[in-house]
């Protein structure tokens, strides 16, 4: 179990203090996989090096299994080689120097007190086996390639049996057909060790798939937090919305209300929406729709929820098209498509849309 | 089995510590003491009282007479500045020129130009000198004696070595090598995309060279003159071989002077107080040399990634670029290597004049039989690679710590030890002899003091250091600590092993440095102390030109194997000051 309570850190800059991490708060369970996932610069990987140790936090209480590691009221700072935890970088950091085997035994010849030798042969070829790279244990590390980094990476960073393992981006450095493969492998892998993870990653996609639980950061706050289905289907800020999945974001205005619906009219004109929510009437809010839940037909839809415009733009990315709609009022839309909905530019196209959200307009600081 | 004893939090290494410390203490001790103590001396008295001497006060009589002394204003100024000015120009034109045809042009035979082009930086200075003086001296010099032949020309000369263009033309024959390889290095460095954008964007291949490639290469040009500049204004052993006996008289020299004056003592108060002018002076272009780094940073020009260059073709051209080499490389490197074994076998003799079966190795025989010979020898070795070994391991802590501590005073580290490139070596002399006539704990005239003296020149080995740790990814030793390895363990078996061939190259280059030496024992000369430069030097002086040739024939030979095995550190790296 990783437990991190109002984590606070600033780096000196040259317009003054720059504060990355602001009161951050989590838990992760014991044996489960934990995302942050947020922009570069959301301060996602510096909380990751304030756990590991290998950055001092201002201020806030860090307690890995059982044990405080860091704690600014007690004056407690373990140094990072005291903390039980492994560590898959996002260089992979592969010393050069050494080979797949001697890479993956250091953990375990760096130890105090020594482990025999014969064990240490035992447990590395053992952890090799586990990531399929028994086989290469004697190939010096310049050689592998960047699916064996990760995989060594990995190994050396599970050998010594961590409470917590730490990943810092870990499939960013690989393209993009071999990140889709190793990021299944992990998961798997993850879960049949059954190890408590920590990971940070800008990829959405790769959030959703790896962790159990996903915490949204931004300008060093954590904004929303919750199962992967939950950050997605129910983001709290727009930031979110946009950030997971991407979103169209329109503004509106609370026509009425009735129990808890709320009618919202779009900026542009257009059919009133219905829209689960907490409103008053007159109110500006903002009302999201997500590309990949809007129906395009080139026939007239009756009934509502419907909007209507024309094609101004199409992207071809292979399994769908990625349209761009002008709608009557000046509003454009991004429309995801299955791949055999073609439509030329300028075609007049009526939107169905199955999946309208609203969000109040001002943003609460912490989703926690 | 259990995980490795997570344990209560413990202080962070004391390893980590005290490590750095002491190597900050012992860069502090070498170059901030001496000077400190040569600022001290300057202001003490009376004349060759040493400041800490029984009698001896504070004074501004070493500063007076030094600043109201006609001869400052009259000769060592002009004279130094002309120096430099001179060798600046004509060393630029000649090392430029080189890398553009070696690293820009399809000449062919790179590889041996290239060879032949950077030997003399393996010759100590003496050695060049000394061969300069037998080719070009007015009387027996050999080109001089076939001028007179061929032309007819009677008396001296024509040409005459001793003189300010002599002094000139020898000084940039002698750091040509060391920009050359600087200047190749921006040359190579340089992304042949900005050319070809230029040219895509309809530009021809004249003002793509005005408006793209002098512009981008200019800041990485700029160092390396700067630092002409540098080695020029502390050169000591051309002005006392070549300067001296044709009037020319430049500060370092003249530091020299008051050391070991015609009559009477030694005057380190006034010595000390020459060096002060001289040392500002040379902090000034070295801080220039240092925004000129910078800025050539700031290009990005200076990667150290090579990229492969298109190469112009010379066509007929080719036929004065080899004269132009050939006169560089005759002048630098061949004709100096063959006088000398010519005079380590036949004397002052010319060619044409003795049959070759008079050849002697009498000299030789001399030279092995002489004891003075072995311990010079010996000397050299002892001190060139121990201080080698100080100044690379100092060095390497140095520019750890400016790299990747948090310890507050490193820019402090990181200011003094670049600064030792700035200070001139016969100042370093002076400072450490009055330093340890001062202290007695009895290394004066030792070889000892040469280990200390020579140990100053930090920043060869701090900047070679500093950009093989900063290649080091971060990322490696934090790997090593988040297995679990205390801070001593993560120097030792990952960083060290990574920065090795780095720290390999930089020994080299300061054992180099080392045997090349002469100022520093030369100025601190004792019976005990000598080494192999200056016994070629007294050889020298002392009418024993065969001797004196053989014996450099000798060193050659030594040093040439042993750094063209290691050729490949050095070269690779392009590491060349």
């Amino acid at each position: 179990m990783l437990t991190v309570t109002r984590l606070e850190k600033s780096f000196a800059t040259e317009d003054g203090p720059l504060r990355v991490i602001d009161g951050v708060s989590f838990t992760v369970p014991d044996g489960q996989c934990y995302a942050l996932l947020g922009p570069s610069g959301c301060g996602k990987t510096t909380t990751l090096r304030c756990v590991a140790g290998l950055e001092e936090p201002d201020a806030g209480r860090i307690e890995i299994a059982g044990t405080v590691v860091y704690d600014s009221a007690a004056r407690i700072a373990v140094p990072t080689n005291q903390r039980p935890i492994g560590i898959v970088f996002q260089s992979y950091a592969i010393w050069p120097h050494f080979d797949v085997f001697e890479n993956v035994a250091y953990p375990l010849r760096v130890a105090r007190p020594r482990i025999a030798r014969g064990e240490i042969e035992d447990r590395v070829m053992a952890v090799l086996d586990l990531v399929g790279m028994r086989d290469l244990a004697k190939r010096p590390a310049p050689r592998l390639s960047g699916g064996q980094q990760q995989r060594v990476a990995l190994a050396r960073a599970i050998v010594r049996r961590p409470k917590l393992l730490l990943l810092d981006e870990p499939l960013s450095n690989l393209d993009a057909r071999l990140r889709d493969y190793m990021r299944k492998e992990l998961a798997d892998l993850i879960e049949r060790i059954g190890i408590t993870a920590l990971f940070v990653t800008h990829d959405q996609a790769e959030a959703l798939s790896l962790a159990q639980r996903v915490a949204v950061m931004n300008e060093g706050h954590l904004i929303q937090e919750g199962a992967p289905r939950e950050v997605y289907s129910a983001p709290a800020t727009a930031f979110v919305a946009e950030f997971i999945g991407g979103s169209n974001i329109v503004e509106g205005r609370v026509a009425s209300r009735n129990d808890a619906r709320a009618q919202v009219a779009l900026q542009g004109g257009g059919p009133v929406f219905e829209i689960d929510m907490e409103a008053t009437p007159g109110e500006t809010v903002n009302v999201l729709f997500r590309p990949e839940g809007i129906r395009l037909s080139t026939t007239p839809v009756e009934g509502g929820n419907v909007l209507s415009g024309t094609i101004s733009a199409s992207i071809f990315t292979g399994s769908v098209i990625d349209y761009t709609v002008a709608l009557a009022g000046g509003l454009r839309l991004r429309v995801i498509a299955p791949s055999d909905q073609q439509f030329e530019r300028g075609t007049a196209v009526w939107l169905t849309v199955r999946d309208v959200r609203g969000l109040k307009r001002e943003h609460p600081p912490s989703g926690t | 089995m259990p995980l490795p004893q997570c344990a209560t939090p413990t202080t962070t290494d004391w390893s980590s510590r005290i490590i750095p410390t002491l190597g900050a203490i012992a860069a502090v001790y070498l170059i901030a003491v001496p000077l400190a103590m040569l600022i001290y001396a300057a202001f003490r008295g009376p004349a060759d009282f040493l400041p800490f001497e029984a009698g001896a006060q504070w004074t501004v009589d070493n500063v007076r007479a030094v600043f109201t002394d006609p001869i400052m204003y009259g000769e060592i100024i002009p004279d130094t500045l002309t120096f430099v000015a001179g060798t600046v120009c004509l060393t630029t034109v000649m090392a430029l020129a080189m890398a553009w045809l070696i690293e820009r042009t399809d000449l062919p035979y790179r590889g041996v130009w290239f060879a032949l082009i950077i030997f003399p930086t393996l010759v100590p200075i003496v050695v060049q000198a000394i061969a300069w003086i037998l080719l070009l001296s007015p009387n027996a010099g050999w080109i001089n004696r076939l001028i007179r032949v061929a032309t007819g020309w009677s008396g001296k000369g024509p040409v005459d070595v001793f003189s300010m263009a002599g002094l000139i033309f020898c000084q940039s024959l002698s750091v040509a090598p060391f920009v050359f390889l600087q200047f190749s290095a921006t040359l190579r460095a340089m992304n042949p995309a900005f050319e070809d954008a230029s040219r895509g964007s309809g530009a021809s291949t004249w003002t793509t060279l005005r408006r793209i490639t002098l512009p981008v290469l200019l800041p990485g040009l700029l160092a390396p003159i700067i630092l002409i500049t540098l080695i020029t204004f502390e050169q000591f052993e051309l002005p006392l071989i070549i300067g001296l006996p044709g009037g020319i008289n430049v500060f370092a020299y003249r530091i020299y002077n008051e050391l070991n004056p015609a009559s009477g003592l030694p005057n380190y108060g006034r010595a000390a107080a020459i060096s002060l002018p001289f040392l500002a002076m040379g902090l000034l272009a070295l801080l220039a040399y240092n925004h000129a780094i910078r800025n050539a940073e700031k290009f990005v020009t200076v990667t150290g990634k090579a990229y492969a260059q298109r190469r112009i073709p010379l066509g007929a051209w080719r036929w004065p670029a080899y004269g132009f080499l050939g006169f560089y490389v005759g002048f630098a490197a061949i004709l100096p290597a063959l006088i000398l074994l010519w005079t380590s076998l036949f004397g002052f003799s010319v060619p044409g004049s003795v049959p070759l079966d008079q050849a002697s190795l009498a000299s030789y025989r001399q030279l092995f039989a002489d004891p003075l010979l072995w311990r010079a020898v010996r000397n050299s070795f002892t001190v060139a690679i121990l201080s080698a070994l100080i100044v690379t391991l100092l060095g390497a802590l140095i520019a750890w710590i400016v790299t990747r501590s948090t310890f507050s005073g490193r820019w402090l580290l990181d200011a003094l030890s670049f600064m030792s490139l700035g200070i001139p070596a016969v100042i370093t002399g002076l400072a450490v002899m009055v330093l340890y006539l001062s202290v007695p704990i009895g290394i004066y005239g030792t070889v000892w003091i040469l280990v200390i003296a020579y140990s100053y020149r930090l920043a060869v080995s701090t900047r070679l250091s500093r950009a093989t740790i900063m290649q080091v990814h971060k990322e490696l030793e934090e790997a090593s600590e988040a297995a679990g390895a205390r801070w001593l363990t993560t120097q030792v078996r990952i960083l060290l092993p990574l920065i090795m061939p780095g720290l390999v190259s930089a020994f080299l280059l300061l054992f180099i440095i080392g045997m090349r030496e002469f100022t520093l024992p030369f100025v601190l000369y004792s019976q005990e102390n000598v080494v192999m430069s200056v016994l070629i030097w007294q050889f020298f002086q002392g009418g024993e030109p065969a001797r004196s040739a053989a014996l450099a024939t000798l060193m050659i030979a030594i040093v040439l194997p042993l750094v063209v095995f290691a050729r490949r550190y050095l070269v690779s790296r392009g590491a060349g000051e």
